[in-house]
């Protein structure tokens, strides 16, 4: 089925190949008509002015917390916190969480695939309270390489991506989630890239937090999600504060209000939550079925064609299998800046840079890959064109 | 396809000023009453992986010689190669005086705001080399207003 319909930038570029989706998707119509349909039909402040509108918008702000809810499969709807994107999420449960139950000695376990998201925020909780932070290696398919002889009485934390916006790689998190849980060891997973390519069940995967961004998904920038166990989101202290995150205030101390708006500190983007309820609603309406099916077709086409260019090599993941839509490359003696800035003048959209993870591209010893990805909006033509277009590239640089 | 402008791939192929190994030169000495001295300095842009390393030598105050090793996107190797046509016989003060819309200039090409930071990375490392020789505080890419 074809889906590039249903999104308005392509009716303003016909000729657009977008293929950096895992940066940020682009947005289906309905989005877009639910951000307008706010501003135009409910625009008010959410949870606290005792009007109608506010009562229209907060009822409309709520539902996308139980859509939500539904979509990772969350036992309760306040275990579901909005910030302003999954880095947000990600250093709210590393400073809640992290400054309150860490002491120095303490280890962190992350791996060499995380995203700088899912880097700093621990180091800035080792640099405040001097925690030790260890990592996963990777083998050279770019999987997690786990032995539970690394999860100790020591671990308190791991923190680990359940895919690589760098190597596409789905990582293995359930028999690490296992073996953290036996020791006392809570566990954050970052599903940024994960969430948009396959259905998500906290309560089964066992998750005690879980980040992904509204933006990546097919809804508006500024929205973040952080997922957490309710008895965690409980003991945890109050990230941001200010308004809407307390039940009462004095000269010397404040009393934090409940789950969730303990957490959502001043006011929201309200019109990006309602309007994420459209994207998540359209989601469902295709089903992770067909969009998996459709992005691995566009992948597995990729893939197939990239082997046959021998001055292409691939970094990470050379097959299939345990992978979402994303591929990583270089291109021999072409700057993966060059590549893009080619493709890019065909109107073909790839990223090229460390994708915001320079540990990972350190251990591959690369300054930068290009990486394109795939959405199930992508059509096999435009695997086409733009294999038309690396040989181009190519051949542009190796002509003379 | 047509990516850059003939000069710019000119020069990323075949520069005049690329050296595989960044040499030392002389170090502050006076030979015959001719002063002389050689610096070299590294920058770096971490977002895409382009490293230059500008060297120097100045004999009487000017630019006796460049040249520049590093790894990166033809814009920033070939905005490298072209700066060692712009500074010759160049004092620091002059060098230090440099601006960004002089390099582009003499680039020839439409500098892109994405691709800012490739084109104007050499003179960052060779205004930053001068600054380090002359005890000063060092220019961030802030200075640079892009």
């Amino acid at each position: 089925m074809n889906f590039r319909k249903d999104f308005p930038i392509f009716e303003q570029h016909p000729k657009l190949v977008y293929l950096d989706s895992a940066a940020t998707s682009q947005k289906p119509k309905a989005v877009l008509e639910a951000l307008q349909n706010y501003y135009v039909s409910m625009n008010a402040n959410i949870h606290r002015s005792a009007h109608f509108l506010a009562e229209k918008a907060t009822i409309a702000y709520e539902a996308t917390r139980q859509t939500v809810a539904d979509f990772i499969g969350a036992k309760y709807k306040h275990e579901i916190v909005f910030t302003r994107n999954a880095t947000e999420s990600i250093n709210l449960v590393a400073r809640s969480w992290g400054e309150a139950f860490l002491k120095t000695g303490d280890e962190v376990l992350l791996s060499k695939l995380e995203h700088h998201s899912n880097l700093v925020p621990w180091l800035q909780v080792k640099e405040k309270i001097g925690i030790q932070i260890k990592y996963l290696d990777i083998d050279e398919a770019g999987q997690l390489i786990f032995e539970e002889s690394q999860i100790t009485k020591k671990t308190k934390f791991i923190s680990l991506t359940g895919m690589s916006n760098s190597l596409g790689i789905i990582t293995d998190l359930k028999p690490i989630i296992a073996k953290a849980h036996e020791v006392g060891a809570k566990v954050l997973v970052d599903a940024c890239q994960l969430a948009v390519h396959s259905p998500i069940g906290v309560q089964e995967l066992d998750a005690d937090f879980l980040v992904f961004s509204a933006h990546k998904l097919y809804g508006p920038t500024g929205v973040g999600i952080l997922y957490g166990k309710s008895d965690l989101l409980e003991k945890m202290p109050a990230f941001l504060g200010g308004g809407e995150m307390i039940q009462q205030v004095f000269e010397d101390h404040f009393i934090p209000g409940d789950l969730p708006s303990k957490f959502e500190a001043g006011t929201p983007n309200i019109a990006g939550v309602v309007a994420f309820k459209a994207a998540i609603d359209y989601i469902n309406s295709i089903g992770f079925e067909a969009i998996q099916t459709k992005e691995m077709r566009l992948a597995e086409h990729a893939l197939e064609k990239f082997k046959t260019l021998p001055y292409l090599s691939l970094i990470g993941p050379q097959e299939i299998e345990n992978r979402g839509s994303i591929i990583s490359f270089t291109m021999n003696a072409v700057h993966p800046h060059d590549i893009a800035e080619g493709l890019s003048q065909k109107q073909i959209c790839i990223r090229a840079g460390h994708h915001c993870t320079q540990p990972l591209m350190d251990y591959w010893k690369l300054p930068a890959t290009a990486r394109v990805s795939f959405a199930f909006y992508n059509e096999m033509e435009e695997v086409d064109g733009l294999v038309e277009g690396l040989e181009d590239v190519y051949n542009y640089f190796n002509s003379f | 396809m047509d990516i850059y402008a003939q000069n710019i791939l000119d020069r990323y192929k075949k520069p005049y000023y690329k050296k595989n190994e960044m040499g030392r030169g002389a170090k502050s000495c006076v030979t015959n009453g001719v002063s002389s001295f050689f610096l070299s300095h590294k920058e770096a842009n971490h977002s895409c992986g382009d490293v230059v390393e500008i060297g120097i030598e100045f004999e009487d105050g000017r630019v006796k010689e460049y040249q520049f090793s590093g790894n990166g996107c033809a814009i920033s190797m070939a905005s490298a190669d072209m700066l060692g046509d712009v500074i010759e016989e160049m004092t620091e003060g002059d060098i230090l005086n440099l601006t960004k819309d002089e390099l582009y200039q003499v680039l020839g090409i439409e500098i892109s705001v994405r691709r800012s930071k490739c084109a104007l990375l050499p003179l960052l490392a060779i205004q930053n080399g001068i600054l380090q020789h002359q005890k000063k505080t060092l220019k961030s890419w802030k200075d640079y207003h892009i």
